[in-house]
């Protein structure tokens, strides 16, 4: 007991400096964070929770990061997760040469613009004919003369936008410190989900991501669901942007408002069958699916009626005329006739991208969930629509069930989600303490949720490159790798986001193709993902496949019960001379000197001789030689494997 | 779960057996096998979709050739069906309606009465954007975004195997990524290329067969039921696929595929058709028909996509040879174009475009659908082919007739139309 209390303690200690180290803005806010985890409550040991944590709150055990989480103290690594202020200098070092990256949405068009965009400029500054658009004849005149177009006016490609965000967005989950606020930013870009699919919000997407969603990832709900509402990417993904008002208020669905939301719910929903018309202007989809989806649940106790009058609500949000090219010329016109100066006084609310333009918005009176809004309500009566569905007790049950699915298991406990959700409430949608509340839960730590979870495709991809210390040079071969496997990242069409369970991820071709991506990674058939699986090893322990297979399992897979996989392999990787077969006439070009690849598979005391001769004298000395196929192919077999499908 | 075992059981594992027993000549064990698989999965009825993305110009793929309006509005890409014209005349199907010349292979299959055309199909949600169009049309509920899952994934659901009898490849889908028609729950897998289906190894055989053997060794153990269960399944198929060797098919009946996108695409559902792999959902994808610049009239872009199209449909009918009483095809397009032609030789998004259904139980040799005069009042928004048959109309009457389903409300839950005789009872 009185080691305990020291042990406390020190944990109080670590983490007052902790707090001093870390930006004075979130340090309040961890001090009231100084809790022990129940860890033992499963009967983990210290070590396994570690390896626990990391397989939850980071893409993956990097080698030897257990022994950092241990002793650094759990909560005090949790807590630091949650803070997000490690530096990160390595990190930006790779980023650095992406000149991207840092645009505003106005400078992402005018560099970037979409390619029908550049035939238009072309067509106007009449570099091209309209003749020539489109036909296949002089298709290679054509392309050269919009390429020149494009390099005279300093315009590149979207496509190699949407490169440059994707390449970052895997260096970064596969080398910041900040390990949870990368997986937190995946999990909100999937529930409020846009896709490159829709080429309208494309381009909005990489500022969307970095200045909608992580900066808030770890903070209030609200402010993300309203920063979410007013980008430019929701905006055009869910149609907000073109909704406008309806004439006149209809007085007859007061009546189906009254009634309790069951009733109305029943009566309500024949509605889109019956009469399939839209009323003129009034587009519903973001109104829908900020209930249903971002917030209160699809059985969150709304009816059709609280979805017509909350995107009556929303009429009116719309996106600032970014650009002269592109989307938003109309509305361009309406505010320079107004003046920019002018706009507030005339009722606009323009917030960087953000517009609100009150002569689209429905002036009526309206309804939604019982709350009243009087005629009249402006931009504000939409924030305090927002407001209350982010304060919605179906929110904080609907919001930290999500949470926990994606941190503990496909199926997570109800009393779990209960004190998530009651923390969700009291705390102001907090994250970070709903966050706290979850992994300070025995159920967190149930040996029940133990490796419940099965890696999505790129969770596979970036686990992979991060146990075994992967130079990642061309991170797009990656993105490649993760599509073919069936999550094709930031193209996911349906507002949903990709489903978070295993069952959605694996099926016969995705499995193949695991296996494959662990064959390719660790044999150096990935162009651009440099790996030096000797370094792995320094003591170089592993002489045999045998050997191989313990050494790697444990450096990859930290704390994991092993001995079924052992008791499998090991008969397989003890036939006679298996180097010498991987080995044999058939062999074919060493992986190393393979184009594009230049991997460096160094391995065990090799790497140190140089000459033919010598190595050869050093083969007849050391007996049972591991040449580097058979390293590559145990890795390889390992990432492949089911126990490294699982978080 | 019950299906996988079947499956495995029956077709899988006595593929297994073969290749443990190196003995038996190769051709000896592949019959075998193959008469063990074909009785297995041998009549299943395969729906395949061909998806043209970007809204194809139903009215210049099947015009109505004697409306003047038609002819005004298109002075320059307007195809007659008059011989001995400037451009290769129409191919007249009924004295209304013309197929266009390029679509020349499709004629035989039309007097025949295996190939239906509806014109005036679309979406009852007026949205002229691709993306939103296309979600709706996938999704089957064209006034939801939030719908999580697709109508052919509805349809495999339908197919009341409740797990009993879906193999690996009951829906397919040759794209690179999942298309939204096959997002949900059941069983579908998008594949680009059949030959994935296997473990890419270089490096000689034995150390390929210890690497495979060493996985299928360690999915046989694991604890996690999803995990062992598709590991079975993936390296049956993969043997299944290997046995059939994709890569040296040699199509039957002198077909000879397009060497395009969609022409690889056919023949590798073909190749699964004729596998007995028990495939019954196949969805397939075809590019190019947003034709806002120079679509051409008798020649040009339009009239080389349709070629694709035709020449590739046809190929894969003729590859089919003796499992054609087993198939139904069935293209679908987002929306159709301006009546009038733009600015740039081309035309922009417009409402109601037509589809192609082919197939032995299809009520063929006609243009189902209502095609009123193009005068600007009969047209929506003053502009466009007015939608006057819903997509989900024809969709339903397809999937329900041949897949043997019944159940339009899990198929298009917001739909309660009627039908329109595209197939025959």
């Amino acid at each position: 007991m009185k080691a305990f209390s020291k042990f406390l303690c020190s944990v109080f200690l670590l983490l007052l400096s902790v707090l001093l180290l870390s930006s004075f803005l979130s340090g309040p806010s961890s001090a009231k964070r100084a809790v022990s985890f129940p860890y033992k409550h499963g009967g983990l040991n210290k070590r396994q929770a570690a390896a626990y944590l990391l397989s939850r709150f980071t893409y993956g055990a990097k080698p030897g990061q257990v022994d950092q989480v241990l002793s650094m103290g759990l909560e005090n690594w949790f807590n630091q997760q949650l803070d997000a202020g490690l530096p990160d200098d390595s990190l930006n070092k790779r980023l650095s040469s992406y000149d991207a990256l840092n645009l505003s949405n106005a400078e992402v068009l005018s560099k970037y613009p979409p390619g029908f965009v550049v035939v238009q400029m072309a067509l106007k500054d009449s570099v091209i004919s309209k003749d020539s658009v489109g036909k296949a004849v002089d298709k290679k005149a054509y392309n050269n003369q919009i390429q020149a177009y494009m390099v005279k006016k300093g315009l590149k490609s979207d496509q190699e936008l949407y490169k440059q965000f994707i390449s970052q967005n895997i260096l970064r989950a596969a080398y910041s410190n900040n390990q949870l606020q990368e997986v937190l930013t995946d999990f909100w870009f999937n529930h409020f989900n846009v896709s490159f699919t829709k080429g309208e919000c494309a381009q909005f997407i990489p500022a969307y991501e970095r200045d909608i969603i992580r900066p808030n990832a770890a903070g209030k709900f609200d402010q993300l669901l309203l920063a979410s509402a007013k980008s430019p990417a929701m905006l055009y993904f869910l149609d907000n942007f073109t909704s406008q008002g309806a004439p006149a208020p209809p007085a007859p669905a007061m009546n189906m408002m009254m009634a309790t939301d069951a009733q109305a719910k029943n009566k309500a929903q024949p509605v889109p069958a019956a009469k399939p018309k839209n009323v003129p202007g009034l587009n519903e989809n973001y109104a829908r699916e900020v209930m249903e989806l971002h917030t209160l649940g699809v059985d969150g106790g709304y009816t059709q009626a609280d979805v017509t009058q909350a995107a009556r609500v929303l009429t009116g949000w719309t996106i600032y005329p970014i650009s002269s090219i592109g989307y938003g010329s109309a509305m361009k016109a309406l505010v320079t006739k107004i003046g920019e100066n002018n706009l507030a006084a005339k009722g606009f609310v323009h917030e960087g991208d953000f517009l609100f333009t009150p002569n689209r918005h429905d002036k009526g009176e309206k309804t939604v969930l019982g709350k009243h809004f009087e005629a009249n309500g402006g931009y504000e009566e939409g924030v305090s629509l927002l407001e209350m569905l982010a304060h919605h007790p179906s929110t904080a049950k609907f919001i930290s069930r999500k949470l926990a699915v994606r941190f503990v298991s496909d199926n997570p406990p109800a009393s779990l989600i209960n004190k998530m959700a009651k923390t969700f409430t009291t705390q102001d949608g907090d994250i970070r303490a709903v966050l706290m509340t979850m992994v300070s839960a025995p159920e967190f730590w149930d040996t029940k949720a133990l490796r419940q979870k099965t890696k999505s495709p790129f969770e596979l991809a970036i686990s992979s490159v991060r146990a075994l210390n992967a130079d990642i040079q061309q991170p797009y071969q990656l993105f490649n790798w993760v599509s073919r496997m069936g999550q094709r990242i930031y193209y996911y069409q349906a507002p949903t986001g990709f489903p978070d369970r295993g069952q959605y991820w694996i099926n016969t071709g995705a499995l193949l193709n695991r296996m494959n991506f662990g064959l390719a990674l660790a044999s150096g058939r990935i162009p651009g993902v440099l790996l030096n699986l000797g370094a792995l090893n320094p003591d170089k322990t592993a002489t045999n496949a045998e050997a191989a297979m313990m050494t790697y399992s444990k450096i990859m897979m930290p704390e994991r019960n092993m001995d079924q996989t052992y008791k499998r392999l090991v008969p397989l990787l003890q036939i006679p001379d298996v180097g010498a077969k991987v080995n044999g006439p058939g062999t074919n070009v060493p992986v190393s000197s393979a184009p594009l690849s230049p991997v460096s598979n160094k391995f065990s005391g090799m790497d140190a001789v140089s000459g033919a001769e010598e190595m050869n004298e050093k083969k007849k000395e050391m007996a049972p030689v591991l040449n580097n196929n058979v390293l590559a192919q145990v890795v390889g077999i390992l990432i492949g494997s089911p126990e490294f499908q699982r978080r | 779960m019950t299906s996988r075992r079947g499956f495995l059981k029956s077709g899988g594992l006595a593929l297994l057996g073969i290749g443990l027993m190196g003995g038996i000549p190769a051709f000896i064990a592949e019959a075998a096998a193959s008469e063990k698989a074909k009785n297995l999965y041998k009549g299943k009825k395969t729906l395949v979709c061909i998806f043209q993305r970007g809204a194809m110009d139903g009215l210049m793929a099947v015009t109505p050739f004697t409306d003047s309006y038609l002819q005004a509005a298109r002075p320059t890409l307007f195809v007659s069906a008059a011989k001995g014209a400037a451009t290769k005349p129409l191919i007249d199907l009924d004295g209304r309606f013309g197929l266009h010349p390029a679509m020349a292979s499709l004629e035989p299959l039309f007097r025949d009465k295996r190939l239906a055309i509806v014109h005036g199909i679309g979406s009852p949600n007026n949205s002229r954007s691709h993306f939103d169009a296309q979600d709706y049309m996938e999704s089957g509920t064209p006034f939801r975004k939030g719908t999580s899952s697709g109508w052919l994934n509805r349809a495999v659901g339908l197919l009341g195997h409740d797990g009993a009898g879906t193999t690996p490849f009951t829906a397919v889908s040759i794209t690179s990524s999942l298309p939204r028609s096959f997002y949900g729950d059941n069983q579908a897998v998008a594949v680009s290329n059949l030959q994935d289906f296997a473990l890419q190894m270089r490096g000689n055989p034995k150390g390929n067969t210890l690497v495979s053997q060493s996985f299928e060794d360690l999915y046989d153990q694991t604890s996690s039921d999803l995990l062992k269960d598709t590991g079975k399944e993936s390296f049956e198929a993969m043997k299944m696929l290997q046995k059939a060797d994709t890569k040296n098919y040699k199509p039957s009946g002198g077909a000879v595929y397009p060497n395009s996108a969609l022409g690889n695409s056919l023949k590798q559902v073909a190749q699964l058709i004729k596998m007995n792999v028990g495939l019954e959902v196949a969805f397939t994808e075809s590019q190019g028909w947003d034709t806002h610049f120079n679509q051409g009239a008798d020649t040009g872009i339009f009239a080389r996509n349709v070629t694709d199209l035709s020449d590739c449909i046809t190929a894969f009918w003729t590859d089919l040879g003796t499992y054609q009483d087993d198939v139904t095809l069935m293209s679908m397009t987002e929306f159709g174009r301006t009546v009038h032609q733009n600015g740039t030789g081309g035309t922009d998004h417009g409402r109601g475009s037509c589809n192609f259904i082919l197939g032995n139980d299809v009520n063929g040799g006609l243009v189902h659908g209502k095609v009123a005069e193009l005068a600007v009042e009969n047209l929506e928004d003053g502009r466009d082919l007015p939608v006057t048959t819903d997509f989900r109309a024809v969709f339903s009457e397809v999937a329900d007739q041949h897949l043997s389903l019944n159940n339009d409300k899990v198929l298009f839950p917001d739909w309660n139309g009627t039908k329109v005789g595209v197939m025959r009872k």
